[in-house]
């Protein structure tokens, strides 16, 4: 049975990936939770780029899940578990009502919005002083799990589960038949009952909410932030990179192009500090014109090819 | 009982009249040719009539119910469906997910539902490989997709723009008439747009000729064949 074969394998990576914090001290934990926030994000780039939507926002929902997250502890005094729901509910009401106006544009007016839309929240964040703290950012009084790093690790890759989960589930359920139709074809979606609004608003809703958590994980796993650290466009850059690497309108292509992406950035960054961004760019412009489909989307053509070969041969 | 009907509808593009004061209707269970020369405005009035396009003026009601000015998804949910001339297939789609679209978002299937429904529809038009790519079909096949697809819908009123062409007739008239064995089954009302006259006469019981956007004869295709207005739009005036 493959199915079988392929889900046992999943909750052995799974258990090996939980297991972690048993043989890894704190610095490769701390790397690992770096990844694993990119994975997310990047991920859910990719969720929403499956309707054809190319989001520059992703960095900004993720800065505004972490003021969201940070400000109701420091200001509401929730509980800091609390306040990483209530960042992701944040950012998909905003979402939600954002999608209104920005979901009937397409391709790059949709992106440039988000773009901008992202610098809002920044400059928004930096400017109500009293409130936000201003461009010095918040500090927390204490880290969650009082900054016990194993503790910080799970949550962090708790989020990283659902993120996995929900793109799972949108690959498997009919949001994959909607998003891919509206992808190909809006005139052919709309005249097979697909409404196109409706699908965008959710993916764009729940991918937000997804960012937002992230943010919030962030946030509460350092105690602060400021608006250049949460709007950092590192946060969306790199999951974009990492996506394109992997190969794109799948669950697994981020996740690939995250673990590879992710372990060479932090070489990178340690080699050369702040030129890191430079070679992400220099990725993603090969990546675009070289494969398209990313390293899966290759390795997929190496399978056909290699059948197709054999199929010849006999 | 008239399914579908239309009131003076009109659409004009900054001027220029693609479909002028056009009333018609269409039955249960009816196969109607839709006819006309070139830039007649046949696709124009078959985008107002599925909600692609919003007309101008006029009014268009299905089973009663007013849908001038409704979405085209509400309209393929509420049971029009249409193919289009030109393809639209879901190219990073499997050909079975292609028909399944129709089910699962006009009809609301789950996904099991939907595939074991495109699967039969699939086999009456006789259309296999139904894990392929769509850039590994045929035209034919690709053609045939496109009206599984459209039938997925459970339509009862559906539209064929020029369906089969660039087919040979033969094609043509098999991928018809097997569209209209499963009309009669349904009691779906069929709209056929076509060029190759021989298809109309066979296939449809009553025939609407636009020109210039306007409807200028309607009846058999007998009948119709043999109007002088009708022989003009085809000919010119100076014959």
């Amino acid at each position: 049975m493959k199915l079988k074969g392929s889900y046992i394998a999943v909750v052995a990576a799974a258990a090996i990936v939980i297991a972690f914090p048993a043989f890894l001290g704190a610095y490769p934990l701390n790397v690992a939770r770096s990844v694993m926030t990119y994975m997310a994000l990047a991920i859910s780039w990719d969720m929403l780029l499956r309707s054809g939507q190319i989001s520059f926002g992703i960095a900004g929902l993720f800065g505004l899940g972490s003021y969201a997250s940070a400000l109701a502890v420091l200001r509401g005094g929730m509980n800091p578990f609390a306040s990483v729901l209530f960042a992701a509910a944040f950012a998909a009401l905003v979402a939600f009502a954002l999608g209104f106006a920005i979901l009937r544009l397409r391709a790059m007016y949709f992106s440039i919005t988000t773009l901008a839309l992202m610098e809002i929240f920044r400059i928004v964040m930096q400017n109500l002083h009293d409130f936000s703290g201003g461009p010095e950012g918040v500090v927390l009084p204490k880290i969650i799990f009082d900054g016990y790093s194993p503790a910080l690790y799970w949550l962090c890759l708790g989020g990283l589960f659902l993120t996995i989960g929900v793109s799972w589930y949108f690959e498997k359920s009919k949001m994959h038949l909607a998003l891919t139709a509206i992808r190909n074809d809006e005139t052919s979606a709309r005249s097979n009952g697909v409404n196109i609004f409706k699908y965008l608003l959710i993916a764009f809703v729940a991918t937000s909410a997804l960012q937002g958590m992230m943010g919030a994980i962030q946030v509460q796993s350092y105690g602060f932030t400021t608006p250049d650290t949460a709007f950092d466009a590192n946060f969306l850059m790199l999951p974009m990179a990492m996506a394109l690497l992997g190969g794109i309108h799948s669950t697994i292509g981020p996740m690939a192009g995250a673990v590879l992406l992710g372990i060479a950035s932090e070489w990178l960054k340690l080699k050369i500090p702040y030129g890191h961004l430079v070679v992400y760019g220099v990725i993603i412009i090969l990546v675009i014109l070289f494969m398209p489909q990313g390293l899966f989307g290759l390795a997929r053509k190496a399978m056909r090819n290699r059948r197709k070969a054999g199929a010849n041969n006999e | 009982m008239s399914k579908l009907e239309t009131v003076g509808l009109t659409k004009s593009f900054s001027g220029l009249v693609a479909v002028k004061d056009v009333s018609f209707h269409m039955d249960e269970g009816e196969i109607l040719g839709i006819i006309g020369p070139n830039g007649a405005g046949k696709t124009t009035f078959i985008h107002l009539v599925s909600g692609i396009l919003m007309p101008t003026s006029g009014s268009i009601t299905f089973k009663g119910r007013d849908i001038t000015y409704a979405p085209a998804h509400v309209r393929s949910r509420i049971g029009i469906a249409r193919t289009y001339q030109l393809i639209h297939p879901l190219e990073n789609l499997k050909v079975i997910e292609n028909v399944m679209v129709g089910a699962v978002f006009s009809k609301d299937k789950s996904l099991k539902a939907a595939r074991k429904s495109a699967e039969a529809i699939c086999a009456e038009l006789e259309l296999d490989g139904l894990n392929r790519d769509t850039t590994q079909l045929s035209i034919l096949e690709i053609k045939k997709m496109e009206i599984a697809r459209a039938l997925a819908n459970e339509p009862e009123v559906l539209f064929l723009d020029e369906v089969m062409a660039g087919l040979n007739s033969d094609e043509t008239k098999q991928v018809i008439a097997t569209v209209q064995r499963i009309a009669r089954e349904r009691k779906m009302a069929v709209g056929v747009v076509e060029h190759v006259m021989g298809v109309i006469r066979e296939l449809t019981e009553r025939v609407i000729v636009l020109e210039a956007g306007e409807l200028i004869a309607e009846g058999p295709y007998e009948t119709v064949s043999k109007d002088p207005r009708v022989v003009e739009a085809y000919l010119g005036g100076a014959a």
